[in-house]
């Protein structure tokens, strides 16, 4: 499976840099409660993160917000924004 | 926890952030102890980087922030309660979370900056010197930009361009109107804060007026500008939610903005003289005083700043952010201001701390309520290229989008809100 093949990668994520890149998500997803537009993104898979992020990059999904942030993501930084997410907590 | 719990789980977090055996403080912070931030003013900006520098730095950098005022109005959606969407409460935060999160807030006005001696002067003369120093003051009116209007002619015609008492005069008159009296708006030239905030505002008015009933007012925008920020959608979404109500004049119609008379509530322009019963003038703007006063602004009455972290071309001790600053191709608003304040904060913890420096990364996104559940956005990522802030990829909305996008454009803007000033303000 596609995910078993995202762990080796991940492992050699950019966990600091994802941190730095994290702040530009957390402007809108910082405050996000379960009915709101904008989802919440801290602690969820890190793959998903990394498929949905790369989605926005492509325009398969469709908000122009995230096309734009996506846009200039490299694939290094995707991974460590994901590596970032998958383990942090939302703020207080 | 106590201040020797944190302090020491400052140095030992520091410590994980630098090689082992080199200092982690520059050498202005070994002369003083921790090394000391200090931020002039409280809003997007400003609240931002003290936030974040507190934050990222677990307690190894002092953070001042200096801000006269104990609770905050965002200039930032006052358009929507001017509509009647949201009250002024709503848009109203306190500094305790700030405090919570490891910030000395000090609410006093800082008078000057002594950037020879490296210190910031109070308004009570108390002086709070700095390693570095942020600047977020914002704009300032100017008030001489139109022939007549003055500080105190604003209480007669407001220009609401700053949040607070302002605003709520603004919307007083507003709601004192009848039907057939008229609105007038001089619509401010570039650049000035909030690019879409004049046009999102008018179309604020005609909502108000449409509610109430009125089938005889009408709003004349008088502009010194040949074009505006989302003019497509605007212009469209005014022909179908309010048709024939507001009337956007640019330079070639008017012939030139005269001036205006508190006295006799009028405004003059080269070919029509009005005397509406609201009228509400949007002046030019430059950098918050202390700013202008310190140095850090040139001609264009604004901050020239590096594009790659911030920082003053002119004091290499001094970064400025938000709408005080030129940020080349940004526009002057809050989400801005809040992306400019983590590069800067970044920036100033790695230069304090020895932590990693990463490369400028910066967005802007506008949202526009141009009527119920019909919000218009603009947006873009910008990026240091050739010393300036540029755009490297932008977006829109366009005319004739299905009325279910504006709408989610609307709750993701109401979304936003809560996300922005959460992260602004805890």
């Amino acid at each position: 499976m596609a995910l078993g093949l995202l762990a080796p990668v991940a492992q050699s994520a950019d966990v600091e840099y994802g941190r730095y890149l994290s702040s530009e998500c957390t402007t809108c997803h910082g405050a996000s409660k379960a009915d709101s537009t904008i989802p919440n993104i801290h602690g969820l898979g890190e793959s998903h993160i990394a498929e949905v992020i790369k989605a926005y990059r492509t325009k398969a999904l469709p908000n122009p917000v995230m096309q734009t942030i996506a846009a200039r993501l490299g694939d290094d930084e995707i991974a460590a924004l994901a590596a970032y997410f998958a383990t942090a907590k939302r703020p207080k | 926890m106590t201040n020797i719990t944190r302090r020491h789980f400052g140095i030992m977090a520091g410590a994980s952030l630098s090689t082992l055996g080199l200092p982690i403080l520059s050498a202005p912070a070994l002369a003083q102890g921790k090394p000391r931030v200090v931020i002039i003013g409280g809003g997007p900006g400003g609240a931002t980087a003290a936030r974040y520098i507190a934050k990222e730095s677990n307690g190894a950098i002092d953070v001042t922030l200096i801000e006269p005022l104990k609770t905050f109005t965002t200039c930032f959606f006052s358009n929507l309660y001017v509509g009647g969407f949201r009250d002024y409460k709503s848009l109203t935060h306190n500094y305790d979370k700030v405090r919570k999160g490891g910030v000395k807030v000090v609410h006093s006005m800082a008078a000057s900056i002594d950037r020879d001696k490296k210190q910031v002067v109070l308004a009570g003369g108390g002086k709070v010197p700095y390693d570095r120093l942020l600047v977020a003051p914002g704009i300032d009116i100017r008030f001489d930009s139109v022939p007549g209007y003055s500080e105190k002619a604003a209480e007669v015609m407001p220009h609401a361009w700053k949040p607070g008492a302002q605003t709520q005069l603004l919307v007083r008159k507003l709601n004192a109107l009848k039907d057939g009296d008229q609105i007038v708006m001089i619509a401010p030239p570039n650049p000035y804060r909030c690019p879409p905030g004049p046009y999102e505002r008018v179309s604020m008015f005609a909502h108000v007026l449409k509610k109430k009933g009125f089938k005889k007012s009408r709003i004349v925008i008088l502009d010194p500008k040949p074009t505006f920020s989302k003019q497509a959608v605007f212009s469209e979404g005014w022909e179908k939610h309010y048709p024939g109500i507001i009337e956007w004049q640019d330079p070639k119609i008017h012939g030139g903005i005269k001036g205006v008379d508190a006295k006799t509530g009028e405004v003059k322009t080269d070919f029509t003289n009005y005397k509406p019963a609201l009228v509400n003038v949007i002046p030019a703007q430059h950098a918050g005083k202390i700013a202008r006063d310190a140095g850090l602004t040139n001609q264009t009455g604004y901050c020239p700043i590096d594009a790659a972290s911030m920082k003053s071309t002119v004091d290499p001790n001094i970064f400025i952010v938000g709408d005080a600053s030129i940020a080349g191709e940004m526009p002057k608003s809050a989400f801005s201001a809040n992306s400019q304040a983590k590069v800067a904060a970044m920036v100033i913890r790695a230069e304090l701390t020895k932590s990693r420096a990463f490369p400028a990364r910066y967005s802007n996104t506008c949202w526009s309520l141009i009527a119920p559940d019909d919000d218009v956005k603009v947006g873009a990522s910008y990026e240091p290229v050739d010393g300036a802030i540029k755009a490297s990829s932008t977006f829109v909305s366009q005319r004739n989008e299905s009325a279910d996008l504006r709408k989610q454009n609307y709750k993701e803007s109401v979304d936003w809100y809560k996300g922005i000033t959460a992260d602004i303000f805890g």
